[in-house]
């Protein structure tokens, strides 16, 4: 082949030539200029007729006219500028702001916020207008109010609701007051909290349980309390942020394995044993996932920990309580009761309020973290509300009750799920109180999110940083007084509201994970 | 009974490829292209890793590297800082066997290939294979039996009107793909914004490796390939195109002496250049419907992305396996024509794909680097293990999700080597990026 020559004209130039050309309806000039055009363009753009521009008829020339325009000054789609800003950007474009001025450099992110708002794509800070049951009337954070099916709460016995757990508060109320008025390590339990401890050590069956004010606080204070400078973290890629946290906060040496394998642990650990051999190894694990809704092979992995000398941490925060036999969770199913070496988890979810705990089979450790943990000594203590709330939620989870209100949660999650994959959706993980339901892009969870805000169902979407870029979807949260019909209805609303999201955006790709 | 199982039209890095792989399945093959070969099309004719383990893997690649540079490593240089990696062998290997359920003839060398070298090697390839290649043949109509596509309608290389049928037309003819127009399919996902991108040949001077700049909204690279020439290239955001046609010789050294003023140097006073300077704007990104009634597309044909990661013909690639692999189980009757169209169409419409897609169309978007951006490049720095992650996650090697997560990338800045004092970037960084939102040739 010939290469072209190097003082040819630019394409560009012979592109307008045509054009001009085709404006005195010029067909000759036009076929002369098409004639120079590069090989690269003419082969490139193989719906225009180049070579028969000297026979256009008059449709064929506008044809030609209105594609090489397209080409060479495409118009830009009218696009919503806010709309464009809010549902283009992610939290993550805003983690490293710029400046010296810690104060006015928060405005970018501020900016960024305020589009989301404005155009009703922002699902964080709803507020509610009355106690969250499986319907819930909320205001949204630009003050508009909604009533609907109710996946967006935490409460997966609805206990938020139930008579002997408001009587508990009330009568907590009265003998204690409403502050614990210190440390627990000074003078914040009362005798319930000794009570509490004990009744999460047995339904747990690891006896020594020390209490934190918060679940958050439960996690981080573990590992402050446990971990030291040189020793390592080994933490499923999808633990919760406190343990995250609490990983970055105390060592250097984090490892983020694969989310649930076991196999890659292992191998870690056979690779951190062959160069340290001095130090400690934590390894930390979710047991139900809470974004995911699965959960890894504890009777496997604890056993893996103890071959190399590494202790196993496993927060039960979603799962205990909600799941299980007797309501002793992932550990109850796998039959690991008694056997993880730390048991961590949060009050919120089932339990009915603030709150968090650790446990183990070692008085040795509890008095350690108590001093140690940081988020325990040096807060105040669970209030006495808190403390009897709890206390009581775990007497009903233990109880006969505790399994017809899980047996009922059970009916809904079935009829929740088997809705939603009716309509081709793809629920994630296994049945339980969490249903993940992948939606994949952010913008189509967005604009799914706003339209189901007027469609009578509250869902919170999650996507980064709590999920991978990408990756986001709805996390439902099932209830025990959700009704079966009211879990397929709100299925229904929401594969419309997917649908219709995806026309908005004129969307074509799916939501297959790869 | 058609003579043929499949007609594919358009021949180069989708079709051929396409062709070439059904052909060796043992099935009847028509390609067809309008062009003759050897011959050019607009391209930025890179292939990562991937796209060479491809042709690697069906027995082509020591025949492109005979004549063309290849290496491993590639230099990014953002905004003065510099990142230097190579995608990993094991996110290759995962790739290949995710994608395509092996991973057989995996290499880690990228090479930037002329088009006029590559698709003639493509073209022989699906001959050899058996595949019937026509060239300089002109498809005029789809012959349609109620909705069902059963044939073409066009003129050979001769002039003569001629009929083919086959029972599937794969549309393997680029963005502006006629089996597309035809069928009046939609565009889904459109992406306007783009870049404006202009390229030339340069002789004069050798900087191995493959190196890519970028400041503020502006970004030019260099690439060695065929002939012991350079690819130059310069691109900039699509609002900008107009200024810049204003002088495209000028503006185009302009560019190249703003983004790395060390490779404008080499260019004005070593490069000689070869050809004229080529351009284009018509990148904008789009999805169509892949598949219906006796037709499928592959390649730019059904989802074209902007040029600015390079990834087009890997792409068209990894597009082939996956359609000739989805045919050929429909052709030995495995399965029904339906259930292969939609495995191709999960793979292709998935999480990872749209995550990848917004990827590239949001970096076309040519917006400057934000300053948390920078940081996360200067924290990168010296953490060879994740420049290499991103680098392939660039490439779409790596899934976008794994390396833009929380955790990881607060792992990264808690295992950032360097700060950020080094760099002058940060130095008035609000009044650099006041400067960079200024049209360069306004």
């Amino acid at each position: 082949m010939s290469l072209p020559e190097l003082d040819q004209r630019d394409d560009d130039e012979l592109i307008g030539t045509i054009l001009a050309a085709a404006g005195r309806q010029d067909l000759e000039a036009m076929a002369a200029a098409a004639a120079e055009v590069s090989e690269m363009t003419r082969n490139w753009a193989t719906h225009i007729p180049w070579d028969e521009f000297d026979s256009l008829d008059e449709t064929a020339l506008n044809e030609v006219v209105a594609d090489l325009t397209q080409m060479w000054e495409p118009v830009d789609l009218q696009v919503d500028a806010d709309e464009e800003y809010a549902l283009d950007k992610n939290a993550y474009d805003f983690y490293r702001p710029a400046g010296r001025n810690l104060m006015t450099r928060t405005e970018e992110f501020h900016g960024w916020v305020e589009a989301r708002r404005r155009t009703e794509t922002w699902q964080y800070s709803r507020t509610l207008e009355a106690a969250p049951n499986s319907i819930a009337q909320i205001t949204n954070d630009i003050g508009r109010r909604t009533r609907g099916i109710n996946f967006n709460s935490q409460d997966y016995l609805s206990f938020n609701t139930h008579p002997a757990i408001r009587e508990a508060a009330t009568k907590a109320m009265r003998d204690y007051g409403p502050h614990s008025a210190g440390s627990p390590m000074v003078l914040g339990n009362t005798r319930i909290s000794d009570e509490l401890e004990a009744s999460l050590g047995e339904l747990v069956r690891a006896e020594q349980v020390t209490l934190f004010p918060t679940g958050w606080a439960a996690g981080f204070g573990a590992m402050a309390g446990l971990v030291r400078q040189e020793d390592h973290v080994l933490i499923d890629r999808l633990a919760h942020s406190c343990l995250q946290q609490g990983a970055r906060a105390t060592t250097r040496n984090v490892v983020r394995y694969e989310h649930l394998n076991v196999e890659a642990v292992r191998r870690h650990l056979v690779d951190i044993r062959r160069r340290d051999s001095r130090n400690g190894i934590l390894v930390v694990t979710d047991g139900l996932f809470s974004v995911d809704a699965d959960w890894p092979d504890l009777v496997t992995l604890q056993r893996v920990c103890r071959e190399h000398d590494a202790t196993l941490l496993v927060d039960v925060a979603h799962d205990l309580g909600s799941m299980g036999p007797g309501g002793t969770g992932v550990l109850g199913l796998q039959e690991v009761l008694g056997d993880i070496d730390i048991v961590m988890g949060a009050f919120s979810k089932t339990f009915c309020s603030n709150g968090g705990f650790v446990a183990s089979a070692s008085p040795a450790l509890k008095q350690y973290l108590k001093m140690f943990g940081g988020s325990h000594f040096f807060s105040n203590a669970l209030s006495p509300v808190q403390t009897a709330v709890v206390l009581e939620a775990s007497k009903i989870i233990r109880s006969a009750e505790g399994d017809l209100l899980r047996s009922r949660l059970r009916t809904a999650v079935t009829a929740l799920r088997e809705e939603l994959t009716g309509h081709g959706l793809t629920c994630m993980g296994e049945p339980s109180p969490i249903v993940p339901l992948l939606i994949g892009n952010e913008k189509l969870a967005r604009i799914a999110n706003r339209l189901l805000f007027d469609r009578g169902v509250l869902a919170f979407m999650v996507e980064f940083p709590v999920t991978p870029t990408g990756s986001s979807r709805f996390r439902l949260q099932v209830q025990a007084n959700h009704e079966p019909e009211e879990a397929r209805a709100a299925a229904r609303i929401i594969a419309d509201a997917i649908a219709d999201a995806r026309t908005y955006l004129s969307s074509a790709f799916g939501s297959t994970e790869r | 009974m058609s003579r043929y199982d499949a007609i594919v039209i358009g021949a180069r890095c989708a079709g051929a490829s396409t062709g070439m792989l059904l052909a060796r399945q043992g099935h009847r093959v028509l390609v067809l292209d309008r062009s003759s070969f050897p011959s050019d099309v607009i391209s930025t004719h890179f292939l990562w890793p991937h796209g060479t383990s491809y042709l690697n893997r069906w027995g082509l690649l020591d025949q492109v590297l005979a004549v063309t540079p290849s290496h491993t490593e590639v230099t990014f240089v953002n905004d003065g800082i510099p990142l230097t990696g190579s995608v990993p062998d094991e996110l290759l290997r995962a790739y290949f066997r995710d994608w395509h359920g092996d991973d057989s003839g995996v290499v880690r060398t990228y090479a930037s290939v002329r088009r006029h070298v590559l698709d003639q090697m493509l073209v022989e390839a699906a001959s050899k294979a058996g595949a019937e290649v026509r060239t300089n043949f002109t498809v005029r109509e789809l012959i349609t039996e109620g909705d069902q596509v059963v044939g073409v309608r066009g003129r050979d290389s001769d002039g003569q009107l001629v009929e083919e049928r086959a029972r599937i037309v794969i549309g393997a003819d680029g963005r502006n793909s006629f089996v597309a127009r035809t069928l009046g399919l939609p565009k889904f996902d459109e992406r306007p914004r783009c870049t404006f991108a202009y390229w030339s040949y340069y002789s004069g001077f050798d900087l191995g490796p493959a190196q890519l700049h970028r400041r503020g909204r502006l970004a030019c690279a260099v690439a060695p390939t065929n002939h012991d020439q350079n690819m130059v290239l310069v691109w900039g955001p699509s609002e900008w195109s107009r200024e810049f046609r204003r002088d495209v010789p000028g503006n185009f050294q302009r560019a190249l002496d703003f983004v790395s003023p060390e490779l404008g140097e080499v260019v004005r006073t070593r490069g000689v250049r070869a050809e004229r300077v080529y351009g284009t704007l018509d990148q904008s990104a789009f999805l169509r419907p892949l598949a219906g009634p006796g037709w499928v597309l592959v390649g730019d044909a059904e989802s074209a992305k902007d040029q600015c990661t390079a990834i087009g013909m890997t792409h068209a690639f990894r597009g082939a396996e996956l359609v000739a692999d989805a045919l050929g189980r429909w052709f030995s009757g495995d399965v029904s024509l339906e259930a292969a169209m939609a495995s191709y169409e999960g793979r292709r419409r998935s999480q990872n794909a749209a995550a990848y897609y917004d990827y590239v169309c949001t970096l076309a978007e040519m917006r400057p680097y934000r300053h948390d951006e920078l940081q996360l490049f200067v924290a990168l720095r010296g953490n060879q293990q994740e420049i290499d992650r991103f680098v392939a996650t660039h490439a779409d090697v790596a899934p976008v999700s794994e390396f833009f997560q929380a955790s990881n990338l607060l792992l990264l800045n808690d295992a950032a080597k360097e700060t950020s004092a080094g760099y002058p970037v940060f130095e008035d960084y609000p009044a650099t990026a006041r400067m960079y939102q200024q049209n360069l040739f306004a």
